[in-house]
Order: structure tokens, then C-alpha cells, then sequence
């Protein structure tokens, strides 16, 4: 029953929730996104590709994640990110930080973001970047 | 945290729909290590428990997440009106402290069933298979009316045993190709198996591996584990082969040992309840010597100024009385 010296001086880990949604199986994007989180000291739950809003949801609620990260390549982000929210409101879970990433168009990013989606990353995003920017978002939601 | 923990167990154990959020939340805290994680499992101590508490261990890659997932198919099938528990435990990252949390991946078809609640767990450090919080969340499982739960282990090596110390029976997951009748005599890991299922029936070599494996546990009449010939067994998880097989023994030695087991669970307890304070112990114990840092602790006893004893006297009499 040792535990690490590391561990126990520090702050239980921020847990994300990474996944895909519908039929596109493209999962190379979501992978890379996962392990660059894990590396920043994320606790990184990995839904696998083609899931269902409802299983998202689901999951996010039982693993009681913070942030809840969706990527998209076959243009149905808004539909699916509709159907994500409204399944994660249902199970009294509305707070959870989404954000998004893929081939979004920077129409469709603003209609994201004015249905809730704290943040989308696009193609050419730096690791840094949504490293930091996620970190941002959940500063932000501390102090809210 | 100013979070009411009188209300989230009094949630997660009604059939309302916040249930599954509040049992979830509990678990955060429980495996949070903080003087609120001892404070759930205090409260806890009264709730429900489930009435088959199943370990899975093995190496990793062995199958342990495909054959929760089979498991979980039959077992819902068979019982439609159970409700069932998972938990299951990989390893955190000692350079980042993140983890990549994967073994939901192998059951996600069940993540739309109502009545099967997956929880993944990060090690966060603890060495032995589980993480120092699954003790906590196997309670709160039990408190949101879970009948069974199946705990999978991170990949284990030779002596990750700890799943003794919390499952009713724990099967060791073995795949063709994992060495033969030598890695089968070795002490540690093959002791603490109750159950032994070879899992990959589907691949080359499975029916050799099995045979062995056959000979080598029965080899000798345990004392601690009842070992019949029935406890060895072989199955594919990818091709739904000898799983419903699987169910059928290990719901025979529930209704045969189920009283034991209760029991057994009982006397775990102060292990338990031990362990989760030398958790908190070492937490405390971080943040004193964190607080520490600016007087030089290790140059003073370095140079004699101070006795190494007496450091850590005044570390353990500081950690006693300061709540972090």
C-alpha cells in the first residue's frame, strides 16, 4: 500500500473525457490530443471512435470529468455537439467545460461557441496551445 | 470542499435521476486521498454491499477489458433487473502524473445500458494493481445499488496481489504465449488466483498453454484456494467462447461461499480503513516537509545540527496535528 512521494503532495488529477461521435472513424487527431493531455498531467478517459451523444454523456457523467473533448472530421460537429449538450443537461452534468477539435470551419466555430463549446481547436493548433488554453478554461471555471 | 457529502449519499442510494452523478462525485472524493476521502469512507461503512465482489488481474494486454466486456453481456442477459459495477484501474504516468484511461474502450457498447456503471481509476502513484481509492468507490458502487462488481487491475508483473485484499475471487487472465510450466510454479501472483482463465482460445498454442496450466495448479491441494479442476479455464473473449461457462462456475461458488465471503470482507476491513490513513498520513507528512523547505531540514542533519530521529518526530507530531 505504498504510494508515490511525487503524488501525494500534489492535487488529485483534472480528469478529461476524449472522444469521437458518429460514423467518422478518423481517430488519429483525438489519439494525439489524448496523449499530449496525458503528458501535461491530465487523467485522459478515452471513449474510442464512432460513439453515440448519448454514451458521451453517459460516460462523462460516471467518470465525473471536468472537461468533456470532442474531435470532428465529417462536418457533422454541429449537430452532434447539439445532441452532446443536450444529453449532458439531461444528466445534470451542464457545467462540464466542452470544447472541440477538427476540420471546423470558422462559421460553424462561432455557432459552437454561442451554443456553449468553451473552445474549438482547428487544424494546426499547437500542443501548447490547447494545453494551455485548457488550462485556462478551468482557472476560469474555479474562480466562476 | 465545501461539498455535503450527507447529500450525495443520500442521492447516489435513491433511484432519482441525480443518482449516478452523486455516486460519481462520491468517488472523486473517495479517491482524492484528502481527510474527505476517509470521512466518506466513514460514512459509507453502513451502506449496501454487492453481492459478488469479482478481481480480474494479468498482464497487460492479456484480455482483462474484453473479458469485463463479455461478462457484462452475459450477466446482464441472464439477470435483466441486476445492476453492475465496474471499476477498472490503469496506470499513471510517474513522470506527469496523467494517465491515458483506455479500458473503457473494450465497453462502451454497455455505456447505454442504465444498469452498468464503468469507472475508470488512475494509480496515482499507489504500487500493487489498484489505486488507493478503489476501496472508497467499490463502497459507493455498493451504495448505488450495485449487485456485482467486477474490479480490473492495472497489467500486472509477478506480485501485484493487492485484488486479494478486496475481491470475493480473483481470476488471473493469462493468454497463450505467456510462458509455460516454470512462470507457473513461481510464488506471487499465481498464488492469489482463485480462478485461472486462459483467455485467446481462438489463437495457436491456447489448448497447449491450458493443458499446462491444468497440471501445474493442480499439481497441489491448496489450502487457501479451492482449486478444483473446474477453476482452470479457457475461453476466448473475442469469440463469446466458454464465457457463459465462466458465469455459470463463478455463480455456483457465489451460491456455495457466499456466506464466507461476507465473512472475509468483514475482517478485510481494518486493512482497509488503515490503509486509507497511512494515505492521508503521507499526504500530511508532504505538506510538512513542503512547509519545511525554506529552514533546510536535510542541510541541518547533514551538518549534525540536527538528529535524524528527532526530524522525524517533529515531521510526524507536525502531520498529526495539522489537517490539510
Amino acid at each position: 500500500m505504498a504510494s508515490s512521494i511525487a503524488f501525494a503532495a500534489q492535487h488529485p488529477p483534472v480528469r478529461i473525457l476524449i472522444g469521437k461521435v458518429g460514423l467518422d472513424g478518423h481517430d488519429r487527431g483525438a489519439k494525439y490530443v489524448a496523449h499530449v493531455l496525458r503528458d501535461a498531467g491530465y487523467e485522459v478517459i478515452y471513449t474510442g471512435i464512432r460513439r453515440a451523444p448519448e454514451e458521451i454523456a453517459e460516460a462523462a457523467v460516471q467518470e465525473d470529468v471536468a472537461v468533456v473533448g470532442l474531435s470532428f472530421l465529417s462536418g457533422a460537429h454541429i449537430a452532434l455537439f447539439r445532441r452532446v449538450i443536450e444529453q449532458l443537461r439531461r444528466r445534470c452534468a451542464g457545467q462540464v467545460v466542452l470544447v472541440g477539435g477538427g476540420t471546423i470551419p470558422p462559421d460553424d466555430v462561432r455557432t459552437l461557441k454561442s451554443m456553449g463549446v468553451a473552445e474549438v481547436f482547428t487544424p494546426g493548433t499547437s500542443a501548447r496551445t490547447i494545453v494551455d488554453r485548457i488550462g485556462q478554461l478551468l482557472d476560469k471555471r474555479q474562480v466562476a | 470542499m465545501n461539498v455535503d457529502v450527507e447529500a450525495l449519499i443520500r442521492e447516489a442510494g435513491t433511484a432519482g435521476p441525480g443518482r449516478i452523478r452523486a455516486a460519481a462525485r462520491l468517488m472523486t472524493i473517495a479517491e482524492g486521498g484528502s481527510g474527505a476521502a476517509v470521512n466518506v469512507l466513514g460514512k459509507l461503512a453502513g451502506a449496501p454491499e454487492p453481492r459478488l465482489v469479482l478481481g480480474l488481474t494479468g498482464s497487460p494486454g492479456s484480455g482483462k477489458s474484453s473479458l469485463v466486456d463479455r461478462l457484462l453481456q452475459h450477466c446482464r442477459a441472464e439477470n435483466p433487473d441486476s445492476h453492475i459495477g465496474v471499476i477498472a484501474v490503469d496506470p499513471s504516468s510517474p513522470y506527469s502524473n496523467g494517465a491515458f484511461l483506455g479500458d473503457r474502450v473494450r465497453m462502451m457498447r454497455h455505456a447505454g445500458d442504465p444498469n452498468i456503471f464503468i469507472r475508470s481509476a488512475a494509480t496515482r502513484g499507489h504500487i500493487g494493481g489498484l489505486a488507493a481509492g478503489v476501496f472508497g468507490m467499490l463502497k459507493v458502487m455498493g451504495l448505488a445499488g450495485c449487485d456485482i462488481v467486477l474490479i480490473e487491475t492495472v497489467g500486472v508483473g509477478q506480485m501485484e496481489i493487492e485484488i486479494e485484499s478486496l475481491a470475493d475471487l480473483v481470476l488471473i487472465v493469462l493468454a497463450p504465449g505467456q510462458g509455460d510450466a516454470m512462470q507457473f510454479q513461481k510464488a506471487g501472483l499465481m498464488e492469489a488466483g482463485d480462478v485461472f482463465v486462459v483467455n485467446k482460445g481462438d489463437c495457436a498454442g491456447a489448448a497447449e498453454f491450458h493443458a499446462q496450466l491444468m497440471a501445474s495448479v493442480r499439481l497441489i491441494d491448496h489450502d487457501r484456494k479451492q482449486r478444483g479442476p473446474d477453476s482452470v479455464r479457457l475461453v476466448s473473449a473475442r469469440e463469446d467462447d466458454g464465457i457463459a461457462e465462466l458465469l455459470d462456475y463463478l455463480d455456483r461458488r457465489r451460491d456455495a461461499e457466499a456466506d464466507r465471503w461476507l465473512a472475509r470482507r468483514r475482517t478485510r476491513l481494518g486493512t482497509h480503513l488503515r490503509a486509507a490513513v497511512l494515505e492521508l498520513a503521507q499526504r500530511r507528512l508532504e505538506a510538512e516537509w513542503s512547509a519545511l523547505a525554506d529552514s533546510d531540514p536535510v542541510g541541518r542533519v547533514l551538518r549534525g545540527e540536527t538528529g535524524l530521529a528527532e526530524l522525524s518526530d517533529a515531521l510526524l507530531r507536525h502531520a498529526a496535528l495539522n489537517n490539510v
